[in-house]
């Protein structure tokens, strides 16, 4: 039994062990429109995929024109929760601004502080009321109530055999009206992916 | 001078390793343990701060610091380093072609450390345990459907394998939708505790808790499962609550995790030998024996085994308000561990025993190099001598676990009416003896929800 290591094999070893030494860090600007799908997790594509969706359903649908003919004015919006459900920490609030954003700017629907935002400003409100002059002073109950409470959830199914992975989500946002529990809007989005892992590595 | 250089060359390739591998990776990890047991975890991070360099064992760096951030009781730093190391460990999925190839002619510890199938899941398990001490109950519900996806990806890839459920996971999981009111989720994930249990029963000698008992029933019987709920009735011997009497309408609970001692640590045996030159050297056997004098091969072969750590404390006694309960051992980390390790001894040992044959190739190959190119006996003789003394030293066994793991996890659980607490919880070693006490006041019981207090315990 003869062993030898040739030439080019230790070569080869020696290249490996250079691989070893890392690169320095490139950062490259994007535009925030761009697709770039690292993880196949959620990502800021998807929830500005949902948001899209949502808003030009919501301000084409006919609540918004029922309300504003029945009561003479425009209608006030609050957001509630809108639960997590999913297979992973998603955060929520970027998709719930943009549609904020969206309908504000709209000029047909008004939004109201949440209810966290609410104790904020009623603690500054207490604070006007001692320190503030007369005329700038802010008088506590002239609160605006609102009309619609905007609740949602988001669900996945995940189906993985090996490397290939099936991720489902939906989106479902819901318009309930304060005054008698109608839910006056569903918009839903759904997104499909197919996230294929790569077996080896360098 | 020629054959030198590629005797060198060889020799040095191993020596760079061999003097970074002069300690395994569990050598490492004394100070980090003393500083723990003292409670001194700012200290121990500092330790662990130390190992954030190194990359193949990037995984535990960040296993071990969000271990010792939870044990400081900073729960939300403590799942940006666990959810770090799970990107990681995903990362690590795929096989590396260049680390295979050098752990080949190195050692198995120059791979990347992607985590054993249980830490993989656990690391989900304290996930969830930190968000539940936040009080964020639908973050911990996103832990709860990960392990489920991850223990149907280990079973699917193991078959056969013992460690296909996690018995604590599930059941974390299945309290988790209880307290979200969803029934049928948490039904179905008490049933797969059930049978996790049953298989570590035989795995692992690990009876199943009572309280799963009563919750298998109570759910069976809220979700008007008569069929199961006679199998339960018949099973354990217990009787379900009368409805109406059924504390969890007006009260509270307390859920009590004491995760007691520390986990395994992996050693390194090592079994050597040397084989004289002829009887391995078949090339031209007369030339080489006059050309040079016989330097014997090197063969030697490390291999890792399980060390349970010391530990005074066998289970805990939580007093609170006149009422009291003992923890039972819910996940026996330190046998689910061995366990894991037995079962993937036989892939260790052949890939040692093929690296041996290897580091044989390699300084057979060394000596003729400086045989057939030099006649400077003593450049010759350095060259065989550095590349057996680099064989041997490299052969170092990966003794690489996640240690600030605790040996076993115990659980009780106590319904208490709302309202403020000051818990006791009685440490007992052997014939219940009380080893330590220590009091938790302020601790807020709601109605209708789970309180979780969870504590890390080391002997000294």
């Amino acid at each position: 039994m003869s062993w030898t290591l040739p030439k080019n094999r230790l070569a080869v070893l020696m290249a490996l062990m250079l691989a070893f030494v890392g690169c320095s860090t490139a950062v490259t600007r994007m535009d925030a429109g761009e697709v770039k799908d690292l993880s196949g997790a959620w990502n800021d594509t998807d929830s500005q995929q949902v948001s899209e969706e949502m808003i030009k359903d919501v301000l084409n649908r006919t609540w918004l024109g029922e309300f504003t003919r029945t009561q003479n004015r425009q209608p006030a919006v609050i957001v509630g929760e809108v639960v997590n459900l999913s297979h992973e920490h998603i955060n929520v609030n970027t998709f719930v601004a943009d549609m904020e954003r969206a309908l504000i700017n709209s000029d047909k629907v008004q939004f109201v502080a949440s209810s966290t935002e609410r104790q904020e400003i009623r603690g500054e409100r207490k604070d006007q009321d001692l320190h503030a002059s007369e005329a700038t002073r802010k008088p506590m109950g002239q609160e605006k109530g609102a009309d619609f409470m905007l609740k949602g959830t988001i669900n996945t199914i995940i189906d993985a055999s090996g490397k290939t992975q099936l991720r489902f989500y939906q989106v479902d946002l819901t318009l309930i009206s304060l005054a008698d529990n109608r839910k006056v809007w569903v918009g839903q989005k759904k997104i499909k992916k197919l996230v294929e892992r790569s077996n080896l590595r360098f | 001078m020629a054959g030198c250089l590629a005797a060198c060359r060889i020799a040095l390739l191993l020596g760079t390793f061999a003097l970074a591998g002069c300690a395994t990776y569990s050598d490492s990890f004394g100070a980090i343990e003393r500083n723990i047991s003292a409670r001194r975890y700012d200290a121990a991070l500092q330790e662990i701060e130390k190992q954030a360099g190194t990359k193949p064992d990037l995984v535990l760096y960040l296993l071990n610091k969000g271990m010792v951030l939870r044990m400081k009781r900073d729960f939300a730093g403590s799942n940006q380093a666990l959810e770090a190391a799970k990107t990681e460990m995903e990362r690590l999925y795929a096989a590396s072609v260049s680390e295979n190839a050098l752990s080949f002619v190195v050692n198995d510890a120059t791979t990347s450390y992607a985590g054993d199938d249980y830490e993989q899941v656990l690391v989900h398990l304290y996930m969830a345990l930190n968000y539940l001490e936040l009080g964020q109950l639908n973050e911990a519900r996103v832990e709860a459907l990960q392990v489920d996806t991850k223990l149907r990806e280990i079973g699917e890839k193991i078959p056969g394998s013992k460690f296909t459920e996690d018995a604590l996971s599930r059941y974390i999981t299945g309290m988790i939708y209880e307290e979200l009111g969803e029934w049928s989720d948490a039904m179905i994930a008490y049933r797969k505790t059930y049978d996790a249990y049953k298989k570590y029963q035989v795995n692992y000698g690990l009876a199943m808790p009572e309280m799963l008992k009563h919750d298998l029933l109570r759910l069976a019987q809220r979700q008007g499962l008569a069929d199961e709920v006679a199998q339960y009735r018949e099973e354990f011997g217990i009787e379900p609550q009368r409805e109406g009497s059924s504390a969890p309408e007006r009260e509270g609970e307390l859920v009590f995790v004491l995760n007691n001692g520390l986990a395994p640590i992996k050693r390194e045996k090592i079994v050597g030998a040397s084989t004289p030159p002829h009887s391995v050297m078949t090339d031209t056997p007369a030339t080489y024996m006059q050309a040079s004098p016989a330097l014997p091969v090197f063969v030697n072969i490390a291999l890792p085994y399980l060390e349970s750590r010391h530990n005074k404390v066998s289970s805990a006694r939580v007093r609170v308000s006149g009422k009291q309960t003992y923890t039972q051992i819910m996940e026996d980390i330190d046998a689910i561990a061995k366990s894991s390790l037995d079962s993937r001894m036989p892939a260790i040992t052949a890939r040692s025993i093929a690296r041996a044959v290897s580091k044989v190739a390699i300084q057979q190959s060394v000596d003729r190099a400086g045989r057939n190119r030099n006649n400077d006996l003593a450049v010759e003789l350095l060259g065989s001598l550095l590349v057996r003394v680099a064989a041997v030293a490299t052969e170092r066994a990966d003794t690489r676990s996640w240690l600030t793991l605790p040996a076993n996890v115990q659980m009780a659980r106590l319904s208490l009416s709302p309202g403020n607490y000051t818990i006791a919880v009685d440490l007992l070693g052997a014939d219940e003896k009380v080893v330590s006490t220590q009091e938790y006041p302020g601790i807020v019981i709601s109605r209708k929800r789970k309180t979780y207090l969870i504590q890390h315990w080391m002997s000294d």
